[in-house]
C-alpha cells in the first residue's frame, strides 16, 4: 500500500475517473432490469385477470408481453454480467493492487476444492462447490490467498431435492509460522456441526480428540479437537489462545480455524457477496472502503494471530 | 425379591468395571503424557553439544555455565535416575540454559551467524514443545485428579491405592512469545 496516498484520495484522484464508464454500464443495467420486471409483473398480473375471468383478451396481451419480458430480462442478466465483470477486473482489481501490488487477484478463480477439503473443517461431502475473488500474495513472511465460497448439499426425497448451505462466506489459507505434522481443528462453541453427541462422545472422527486448555475464557469460546494432544498445545500456546479470542471477537462467532499440512485455515461465514458491486444504486466511496476492509479483513488475522513471527525453525 | 438383589449387583458390578477401566485409562494417560514430555527433554538434550560448539568461542564470561550445562546433560543422560533426581537435575538444565540464552544479547557478532540462527530457532521450538508436553502432562494429572476425588469413582480409587501426583511447574514459561530478534 502507498504509504504516502490514503484510500480517499486514491478513490478521488485514481478510482473516479475509472469508475465513470462502469456508471454508465450500471445505468444501463439497472434500466432493462427495471423495464424487464415491471413488465415481467404486468404478464404476471394479466395472465392473473385472464384465468380469474377467462377473458380471452388478457391472454393474448399476456402472451403479447411475455417476449418482450424474455428479451429484457436477457438484456439484464448480460449487461450485469458485462458490467459486474467489468468492475471487478478493473475497479476491484485497482483497490487490490493499490493495497499491495504483489496480490493476485482473480475475479473468476476460487480456492481449490482439494485445499476446502483438506481443512477438514466441514463434516459434509459437498454437492455444490462454487465461488469467486480469489486474492493470493503475501504479507511480510506470510504466504497467503483466500476467495468466497458456497458449498452446499443435496437431500433428496422421493421427487423433489433440495439444497442446503454448508458454508458461505470467506475462505482463508495462511502458511503457519510453526511446523507441525497433525491436524487440529478450533471451532466456535456454538457451531452446529459440534453436536450434543459430539460434545459427549468427544470424537466425531475416528483419530480425533478433544483438547482440554486451561483458559477459561478460551474454552467459553471454542471447541478444540486434535488427533495430537502435545502438538495442539505447541500451535495453541496461551498467548495464541488469547489472540484467537480477541480475533474472533472481531470475526464474529460462527469462525472456524484448523491447522492442517502446516497451514491455518479460517472459515468466516459471511451472508453478502465479497466484491460484488450494486446494481440499482451507485457505487459510492463506502461501498469501495468495503472492498478494501475486506482485504484489511485478512490482514487482521495475520496480524492478530502473529503469523509473521518467525522464531521457529520454520521460516 | 432374588431379581432385584441380582439386577443391583450386575449394575454394581458394571458401574465398578466401568469406573475402574476409565481410572486405568487416565493413569495411562499421565504415562503417555509423561513419555512424551520425556522425548522433548531428550530432544532439548540433544541441542546442547550444538549450542556449546556454537556459542563456546564467544562467550568466555559464560565458560562455567557452559561447562556445568554439558556436565549436568551427561549425568541426566547416564545416571540411572528416579523422578524426583531427574526432574531436579532438568530444573537446573533449565536454569542455566535460560542465563545463556539470556547472555545472547551480549554477544552481537554471534547473531551474525547463520549456525547460531538455525540453532537459536531449533531451541525456541523446543522449549515451546516442552511447554506443551507438560501443559498436557498437568491436564492428564487434573483429570487423574478428578477422578480419583470425586464420587464414586474416589471408592474405587482408594481401593486401588491409587495417589496423587504431583503436577509440573511451568512457572509462566512463555506465556508470551520469547522477544528474540532476528535481524542481524
Amino acid at each position: 500500500m502507498s504509504a504516502e496516498k490514503s484510500f480517499e484520495e486514491f478513490c478521488r484522484d485514481e478510482l473516479a475517473p475509472q469508475l465513470l464508464p462502469f456508471e454508465q454500464l450500471r445505468k444501463r443495467a439497472a434500466t432493462s432490469g427495471i423495464i424487464g420486471s415491471g413488465l415481467a409483473a404486468l404478464t404476471f398480473i394479466s395472465f392473473l385477470i385472464a384465468r380469474a375471468n377467462e377473458a380471452q383478451g388478457f391472454f393474448v396481451v399476456a402472451f403479447i408481453l411475455l417476449l418482450p419480458t424474455i428479451i429484457f430480462i436477457v438484456i439484464y442478466y448480460n449487461r450485469k454480467k458485462e458490467y459486474v465483470s467489468g468492475f471487478k477486473e478493473n475497479i476491484v482489481h485497482s483497490i487490490i493492487n493499490f493495497i499491495d501490488p504483489n496480490m493476485r487477484y482473480n475475479p473468476h478463480e476460487c480456492i481449490h476444492r482439494n485445499d476446502y477439503e483438506k481443512s477438514g473443517l466441514f463434516l459434509k461431502t459437498p454437492d455444490k462447490y462454487s465461488g469467486d475473488d480469489y486474492v493470493e500474495g503475501w504479507r511480510d513472511k506470510t504466504v497467503f490467498c483466500f476467495s468466497e465460497l458456497h458449498t452446499q448439499y443435496k437431500v433428496s426425497s422421493g421427487k423433489s431435492t433440495s439444497w442446503h448451505t454448508i458454508f458461505k462466506g470467506l475462505f482463508f489459507i495462511g502458511d503457519f509460522n510453526k511446523h507441525f505434522h497433525g491436524r487440529t481443528y478450533v471451532y466456535s462453541e456454538n457451531n452446529p456441526q459440534i453436536g450434543f453427541f459430539t460434545k459427549m462422545f468427544s470424537s466425531f472422527a475416528w483419530d480425533l480428540e478433544k483438547v482440554k486448555l486451561e483458559s477459561t475464557e478460551f474454552e467459553n469460546k471454542f471447541v478444540v479437537y486434535s488427533n495430537d494432544q502435545v502438538e495442539a498445545r505447541y500451535i495453541l500456546t496461551p498467548s495464541f489462545m488469547e489472540r484467537l479470542a480477541k480475533l474472533q471477537d472481531l470475526m464474529g462467532e460462527g469462525t472456524s480455524y484448523s491447522f492442517v499440512d502446516t497451514n491455518i485455515y479460517v472459515a468466516v461465514p459471511i451472508r453478502d457477496a465479497l466484491f460484488e458491486p450494486r446494481i440499482f444504486s451507485p457505487n459510492s466511496y463506502d461501498c469501495l472502503g468495503d472492498y478494501y476492509n475486506t482485504v484489511h479483513i485478512i490482514f487482521d488475522i495475520i496480524d492478530e494471530l502473529n503469523l509473521n513471527l518467525r522464531i521457529w525453525t520454520k521460516e | 425379591m432374588i431379581y432385584i438383589i441380582v439386577t443391583i449387583a450386575v449394575v454394581l458390578t458394571l458401574v465398578s468395571i466401568i469406573l475402574y477401566n476409565r481410572l486405568i485409562q487416565k493413569k495411562n494417560a499421565i504415562d503417555n503424557a509423561y513419555f512424551s514430555m520425556d522425548v522433548m527433554l531428550k530432544k532439548r538434550y540433544d541441542l546442547i553439544p550444538q549450542l556449546v560448539e556454537t556459542v563456546k568461542g564467544y562467550m568466555h564470561h559464560e565458560k562455567d555455565v557452559l561447562l556445568q550445562l554439558t556436565e549436568l546433560r551427561q549425568r541426566v543422560l547416564t545416571g540411572n535416575l528416579n523422578t524426583n533426581e531427574k526432574v531436579e537435575l532438568d530444573n537446573r538444565i533449565n536454569s542455566n540454559l535460560q542465563n545463556i540464552v539470556a547472555s545472547f544479547e551480549n554477544y552481537p557478532q554471534l547473531k551474525a551467524s547463520d549456525n547460531f540462527l538455525h540453532l537459536q530457532r531449533s531451541i525456541n521450538e523446543t522449549e515451546e514443545q516442552l511447554a506443551a508436553s507438560r501443559r498436557f502432562y498437568n491436564t492428564a494429572v487434573n483429570d487423574y485428579h478428578n477422578a480419583i476425588e470425586m464420587f464414586p469413582s474416589s471408592i474405587i480409587a482408594s481401593w486401588m491405592r491409587l495417589k496423587h501426583k504431583t503436577f509440573f511447574s511451568i512457572a509462566g514459561e512463555h506465556r508470551h512469545t520469547p522477544s528474540i530478534n532476528f535481524n542481524k
